[in-house]
C-alpha cells in the first residue's frame, strides 16, 4: 500500500453555523504509521475523521494529501484521491449481499471490470468470511462480520489514507482483536492510517504516534515514546484516561 | 358472474400495471431523495400533453413519442433537483419541507396547464386494429394490451437497471443507508438529480400511456394520478421500487374486480378500505422495512 503524508493546520468546524466543535486543530499523519486520536467523549475526535473526509466544511485552515491541498474538495471526490473511511456509525448496505457491497467500493474505478474482478477477488483472499458469506444480504452477517465488510469495503480502492472511527466499538474482544492486528499490519504495509479509538490502552499499543484532543482543540501531541518517558505527557494521560501509556 | 370476475381480474392486472409504473416512478424518488413529489400527477399529465402536441405538431405516434418525452421530461427533472430538490434534501425533515414545496408545485403546474391548455379535456388520436381481443368471454382492448406490454418492458428495464447495474445499486443503496453513499466514492448530488431525472422521465411515459389507455386527460386529474401513486406505494413500501409493483397490481385488482359488483365510487372505496387494512396490519407496507433510515 503507497500511503502519503495527510495534514492539517488550524482546522476549525461549526455545527449549524454557530456550535464550535474544532477550534484550530492541526494535525500529521505518516505512511507506514498508525495515528491515533485519543480525548474524553466530545472532545473532536469524530468529527476530525468527518473533517478530513470532507463530510463537514471547515471555517479556517487547509488539509493536505501528499503535499495537494484538498479543503475544497468534496467527500466524493477525497474517495477518489484515495481516502478511505469507516465510520463508528454502521455503513453497509444492509439490503445488497457482501458481493455487492464490495463492488459499489469499487465504484471509483467503476468502468474498468477487469480491475474490479482483481480487487474483490483480493479482498476475498483477505477476508475467506465474507467470501463465503458472498451472496448473503449484509443485514444476515453479525456485527463483527460487518465490521470486517465496512473495512474490506474500505480496502477493495487500494486507498493511501484510511480513516478508522472507533472500529471495535460494540464488537466481540475476540474480533476487536483481529481488527486492531488489521490495522497495524495495513500500516506496516504502507498506510497511512488515522484511528480514533475509546479504548486508549489498545490505541495506544498499536499507534506510532498519539493526538490528544480536549474541546475541539489540540491537548497534546507526540510518539508512543514521547507519551511513555515525558513525565508531564504521561501524567496527563493517566489523569484523563486512567491509563499510563508504556513503550 | 365468474366470467364478469374474470374480466375483473384481467382489467386489475392491466390497470394495476400501470398504477405500479405511477407508483415506481414516485417510490424511487420518494427512496432516494426522502422526497414527497405531490407534483407526480401533474408530470404525469404534461406527459400525456407531450404525446398530445407531439401528435398534433411532429406527427409522431405515442410510442415513438415516449423515448422523446423520456428524454425531456429526465432534463427538465435534473436540472429542477439543482435549482428546488437540492435545497429541501438539505432541509433537517426533507419529508415535511418537500411535501409543502410539491404541492405547491402542483398547484402552479396545474394552474399553468389551465392557463396554456385550457380546461377542455382532450384524447389522443390513437387506436389499434382490432380494437379488442377476445379470450373466451374475456375482452381485453389492444391499446390496454399495448400498454400493459410497455409498462411490463419499462418495469422490466428498470428491475434491470436497479439490480443489475452498478448505478441502479448505487441508487439502491442511497436508499438503504443515504450517509453511507458518500464513503464509498459516489456523488450524491449527481445520483440524486439523475433519480429526479429517472423519476420525472418516467411519469412523462406514464403520461403518455394513460392517455393512450383512459379516454381523456385534462389539467384537473393530475392529483388524481397522484392519490393513485401514494396508495400504491404505501401498500408496496416507501422506498421499495419492486414493493410499488405489488403494491400498484394490488390496488388495479381490488379496485377493478369491485367495479364488477359496485359502482366505481365504491371501488375507489374499498380501494382505500384495502389501503387502510395494510397500514394496520404491516404498516411499512407489503415490501417495506421499518425504520428504513
Amino acid at each position: 500500500m503507497d500511503g502519503v503524508e495527510l495534514s492539517m493546520e488550524n482546522i476549525s468546524v461549526a455545527y449549524n453555523g454557530d456550535i464550535t466543535v474544532l477550534q484550530g486543530v492541526a494535525l500529521r499523519a505518516q505512511p507506514g504509521e498508525v495515528t491515533g486520536i485519543i480525548g474524553p467523549n466530545g472532545a473532536g475526535k469524530s468529527t476530525v475523521l468527518k473533517t478530513i473526509f470532507g463530510l463537514l466544511t471547515t471555517r479556517t485552515g487547509a488539509i493536505h494529501m501528499g503535499g495537494r491541498d484538498i479543503t475544497g474538495l468534496k467527500a466524493f471526490q477525497r474517495a477518489l484521491e484515495g481516502i478511505a473511511f469507516v465510520p463508528q456509525n454502521r455503513s453497509v448496505f444492509p439490503g445488497l449481499s457482501v458481493y455487492d457491497n464490495l463492488l459499489l467500493g469499487c465504484w471509483p474505478f467503476r468502468k474498468d471490470k477487469a480491475r474490479i474482478t482483481r480487487a474483490i477477488a483480493a479482498t476475498f483472499d483477505k477476508f475467506p468470511v465474507l467470501k463465503e458469506r458472498s451472496a448473503s444480504p449484509a443485514s444476515a452477517l453479525s456485527g463483527g462480520q460487518q465490521r470486517f465488510l465496512e473495512i474490506a469495503r474500505a480496502l477493495v480502492t487500494d486507498p493511501k489514507v484510511i480513516l478508522l472511527d472507533e472500529p471495535t466499538a460494540m464488537i466481540a474482544p475476540k474480533i476487536s482483536k483481529d481488527i486492531y492486528a488489521l490495522t497495524r499490519s495495513l500500516a506496516d504495509q504502507g498506510a497511512t492510517i488515522i484511528l480514533v479509538d475509546q479504548n486508549v490502552r489498545q490505541c495506544a499499543a498499536i499507534s506510532d504516534r498519539l493526538h490528544i484532543l480536549e474541546l475541539g482543540r489540540n491537548k497534546a501531541e507526540g510518539t508512543k515514546e514521547d507519551f511513555a518517558t515525558d513525565g508531564q505527557l504521561k501524567e496527563m494521560v493517566a489523569e484523563w484516561m486512567n491509563y499510563r501509556i508504556d513503550v | 358472474m365468474n366470467e364478469l370476475l374474470l374480466q375483473g381480474l384481467v382489467n386489475g392486472i392491466v390497470v394495476g400495471l400501470i398504477y405500479a409504473l405511477i407508483g415506481v416512478s414516485l417510490n424511487v424518488i420518494f427512496g432516494v431523495l426522502r422526497v414527497v413529489n405531490f407534483a407526480h400527477g401533474e408530470f404525469i399529465v404534461l406527459g400525456a400533453y407531450g404525446a398530445y402536441f407531439a401528435q398534433q405538431l411532429l406527427g409522431l405516434s405515442p410510442l415513438l413519442a415516449m423515448p422523446l418525452v423520456f428524454l425531456v421530461f429526465g432534463l427538465i427533472g435534473y436540472g429542477l433537483y439543482f435549482l428546488l430538490v437540492q435545497r429541501l434534501s438539505r432541509s433537517n425533515d426533507p419529508e415535511h419541507a418537500s411535501l409543502l414545496v410539491m404541492f405547491g408545485l402542483s398547484l402552479v403546474l396545474g394552474a399553468l396547464m389551465l392557463l396554456a391548455f385550457e380546461a377542455d379535456s382532450r384524447s389522443l388520436n390513437f387506436s389499434l386494429e382490432p380494437p379488442f381481443l377476445m379470450f373466451g368471454n374475456v375482452i381485453l382492448p389492444t391499446t390496454k394490451l399495448l400498454g400493459l406490454g410497455v409498462s411490463v418492458v419499462i418495469t422490466g428495464c428498470l428491475a434491470y437497471f436497479l439490480y443489475r447495474t452498478m448505478p441502479g445499486k448505487a441508487l439502491r443503496a442511497i436508499i438503504m443507508n443515504r450517509d453511507a453513499i458518500q464513503i464509498v466514492g459516489v456523488d450524491l448530488n449527481h445520483l440524486s438529480a439523475l433519480t429526479f431525472g429517472l423519476g420525472l422521465g418516467l411519469a412523462g411515459i406514464t403520461g403518455i400511456i394513460v392517455s393512450m389507455i383512459f379516454p381523456s386527460f385534462s389539467p384537473f386529474i393530475g392529483q388524481d394520478y397522484t392519490l393513485i401513486g401514494f396508495i400504491v406505494i404505501v401498500l408496496g413500501g416507501l422506498g421499495h421500487p419492486i414493493g410499488a409493483v405489488a403494491g400498484g397490481i394490488l390496488f388495479g385488482l381490488a379496485e377493478q374486480t369491485a367495479m364488477v359488483f359496485f359502482s366505481g365510487t365504491v371501488a375507489m372505496l374499498l380501494g382505500f378500505v384495502l389501503l387502510i387494512a395494510v397500514i394496520l396490519i404491516r404498516p411499512a407496507g407489503l415490501f417495506g422495512v421499518q425504520n428504513l433510515r
